[in-house]
């Protein structure tokens, strides 16, 4: 029996026995509805919201129920028509945040303070338009910011924060899932009659594989409907940042593989009386200091040296990386660097784990030093 | 064909196999014994690369044991284990296809083996739930799925009831018909002289005798003598070189004695003393044997 049909065998065990387990589903549905609250959250906040604009006087006449009728459409949306004396006061009041646009009818502009408001400006357009009794398709206005757009937006703060924090929380999850899945095999001792049959490193390939996908699959469904939202415009967001959400599932795979492995080694090594949690400890922990050491990086500096270097530190890039990408960006060669060298990294620690995790799995006495496991640990 | 050749293994300070030889032939039953500590265990989990050997060989028809002959056995430990949280029927299922079976075989083996165990409609049922008796034929069944070719059982016997211990030898017994290489260690030796053809006998991880249990018994260097004894004298023994006593309840002696003492002498001693009722002379037993040979 070659070893892909063992890794298979595991992995589909552990995909069977897990993937119905009430834990998986209630947890998938919790987070499905979370994203889906959110959209509602989304929608009750942009209910009938008010555009406040500024024209220059003298204002025309009818401007004011112009707009009221080209916001109806909208929402319901209500404009609060301001009158300013001189396009100094209007730029002031802009910049002070008293109004949300600026009309100058004079050059048939419509100025934003950093970024253009779609609905703002259509309203604004359609209101000029049927005082001036205007015909589409052609604009009425151009829009124009004070300032160059903003590049980090609210919504990319948030997008990297709760894409951070979602691949902390199901790489610490899933990887206690293996922690506990390699105790109850140790503790049952069941392992014996599994390593009868089939290699350790086949064993631990196909516990980490088949738990992954399990993590994988559940973060395709809910980072992929919440990107499918964004890209669709349902939130109030740019929509290449669908994009940058999506980057968090290829490194939940890739960051799962560097943990998990570790995971399953700290299982191997613990003693019988050692719980599946104390066991994984060590590696949660680690999971917890890289993920605090990027927060900390990001927010103090996304593109400082060490926001970089986190970036592509293996331990800390799948968490780092996404995130900084929805932030400022990340160029090109960092994304290689980084999977190359995390690449590396898995391609190391599965050796060590696989080497670990076979004397450890045996080895039924106390807590195991990883120095001996590796020494006395089948090569073969 | 097992060969087990010259397998040594050391443990820090101990030498849990110092040399280590034997053989277990297709369709018969080898009886592993020796004291605790021997390094029976040592040897089985050898088999089955659980131990990585400082030296020695593990042949299977003549080839070193390699994953693809460890599919063909089914083992058993000594430390019984099946996951606890996984249906019965499904677990079996399990190691059947990880022994190479395909789903469907593996079901039907599943199915089959179940029923033989009288677990037939046990097969929804968690392992967890079971009681101690049905989790060990849960776990006998997970060893033979597969129809291994050569069975290894590390103390199968241990803690079963009587009843349990006959099927159990039954279904052993029709494992090795089936043509299986069986290998059992034990400590129940009036069980193994009963149902084995062959022994081997191991202490601090050597072989001290090996070969069929009448051979072994009949090279020993003493014979058993029983005699029941009417009338005589409570602390009567016979005035023979060579001759102990090794039990005596009322009238009942048991003795060993020399290969080379002659039983006729023995019994004109007792009949000089009292009136015999029944005399037995013979090869010790295999418990008598074992003793003689570990003794300490």
């Amino acid at each position: 029996m070659n070893r892909r049909r063992t890794t298979f065998l595991v992995a589909r065990r552990e995909i069977r026995e897990r993937g119905r387990s009430k834990l998986f589903l209630a947890s998938t549905v919790i987070m499905l509805l979370l994203v889906g609250a959110s959209t509602a959250l989304q929608g009750a906040l942009s209910k009938e919201p008010t555009y406040r604009v500024a024209v220059t006087a003298p204002a025309p006449s009818g401007l004011a129920a112009a707009l009221e009728r080209a916001a109806k459409p909208f929402d319901d949306a209500k404009v609060e028509l301001r009158v300013v004396a001189s396009r100094a006061a209007g730029t002031l009041a802009l910049e002070d945040e008293d109004v949300d646009a600026l009309l100058l009818l004079a050059s048939d502009r419509l100025f934003f303070r950093s970024d253009v408001d779609p609905k703002a400006a259509a309203v604004v357009d359609t209101a000029v338009r049927e005082l001036r009794r205007h015909l589409p398709p052609e604009p009425e206005l151009t829009t124009v910011t004070l300032r160059p757009e903003d590049e980090t937006t609210d919504a990319a703060v948030l997008v990297a924060y709760v894409g951070s924090l979602l691949l902390l929380t199901t790489l610490a999850v899933y990887g206690q899932w293996v922690v506990g899945g390699v105790v109850e095999e140790k503790n049952s001792r069941v392992v014996e009659v599994v390593l009868s049959t089939v290699h350790p490193r086949h064993l631990l390939a196909g516990k980490v594989i088949g738990i992954g996908l399990l993590g994988l699959g559940q973060l395709v469904l809910v980072a992929g409907l919440a990107a499918a939202l964004l890209a669709a415009g349902v939130y109030d967001a740019p929509a290449s940042l669908a994009g940058d959400l999506a980057l968090v599932i290829p490194w939940f795979a890739l960051g799962f593989a560097l943990y998990a492995t570790s995971y399953a080694a700290a299982g191997a090594l613990a003693s019988r009386q050692q719980s599946a949690d104390a066991a994984g400890q060590p590696v949660t922990y680690t999971l917890l200091a890289v993920y605090f050491a990027g927060y900390v990086a990001l927010s103090a500096d996304a593109e400082g040296v060490l926001a970089g270097v986190l970036t592509m530190f293996p331990l800390s890039a799948p968490l780092v990386l996404p995130a900084r990408s929805a932030l400022v960006g990340v160029p090109l060669w960092q994304h290689v660097l980084a999977l190359v060298l995390v690449l590396a990294s898995i391609y190391a620690l599965v050796r060590f784990a696989g080497r670990v995790y076979g004397h450890g799995l045996l080895h039924g006495g106390p807590r195991l030093d990883p120095r001996v496991a590796w020494r006395l640990g089948r090569q073969s | 064909m097992l060969v087990i050749d010259d397998i040594r293994k050391r443990f820090g300070a101990v030498e849990a196999l110092a040399g280590c030889s034997f053989s277990v032939e297709r369709g018969r039953m080898l009886g592993f014994l020796g004291p605790n500590g021997a390094g029976k265990t040592t040897a089985m989990r050898a088999i089955f690369g659980l131990v990585a050997l400082d030296a020695g060989d593990v042949s299977w028809d003549g080839r070193a044991v390699g994953p693809e002959d460890r599919l063909r056995f089914g083992y058993m430990p000594e430390e019984r284990g099946l996951y606890p949280r996984m249906a019965v029927g499904e677990q079996l299922e399990y190691f059947g296809r990880l022994h190479g079976l395909e789903a469907v075989a593996a079901r039907t083996a599943s199915t089959g083996r179940l029923e033989r165990l009288g677990l037939g409609d046990r097969a929804d049922a968690k392992v967890e739930a079971l009681s101690h008796g049905n989790q060990q034929r849960v776990q006998l069944a997970a060893a033979l799925t597969h129809e291994p070719e050569l069975l290894v059982l590390d103390e199968p016997f241990a803690g079963l009831d009587p009843v349990a211990v006959h099927t159990l030898a039954e279904l052993l017994r029709g494992e090795a018909e089936r043509g299986a290489a069986v290998l059992f260690s034990s400590h129940q030796l009036e069980l193994v002289e009963d149902i084995c053809e062959d022994v081997v006998i191991v202490d601090h991880g050597r072989v001290v005798a090996s070969g069929t249990v009448d051979d072994l018994r009949r090279a020993s260097q003493r014979r058993r003598i029983e005699i029941e004894l009417d009338g005589a004298t409570a602390a009567w023994v016979p005035d023979v070189p060579g001759v102990r006593v090794v039990e005596r309840h009322n009238g009942d002696l048991r003795l060993l004695a020399g290969r080379d003492v002659d039983p006729e002498r023995v019994l004109r001693e007792a009949e000089r003393s009292g009136k015999v009722v029944e005399f037995n002379y013979g090869p010790p037993s295999l418990a008598e044997l074992f003793l003689e040979l570990v003794e300490r």
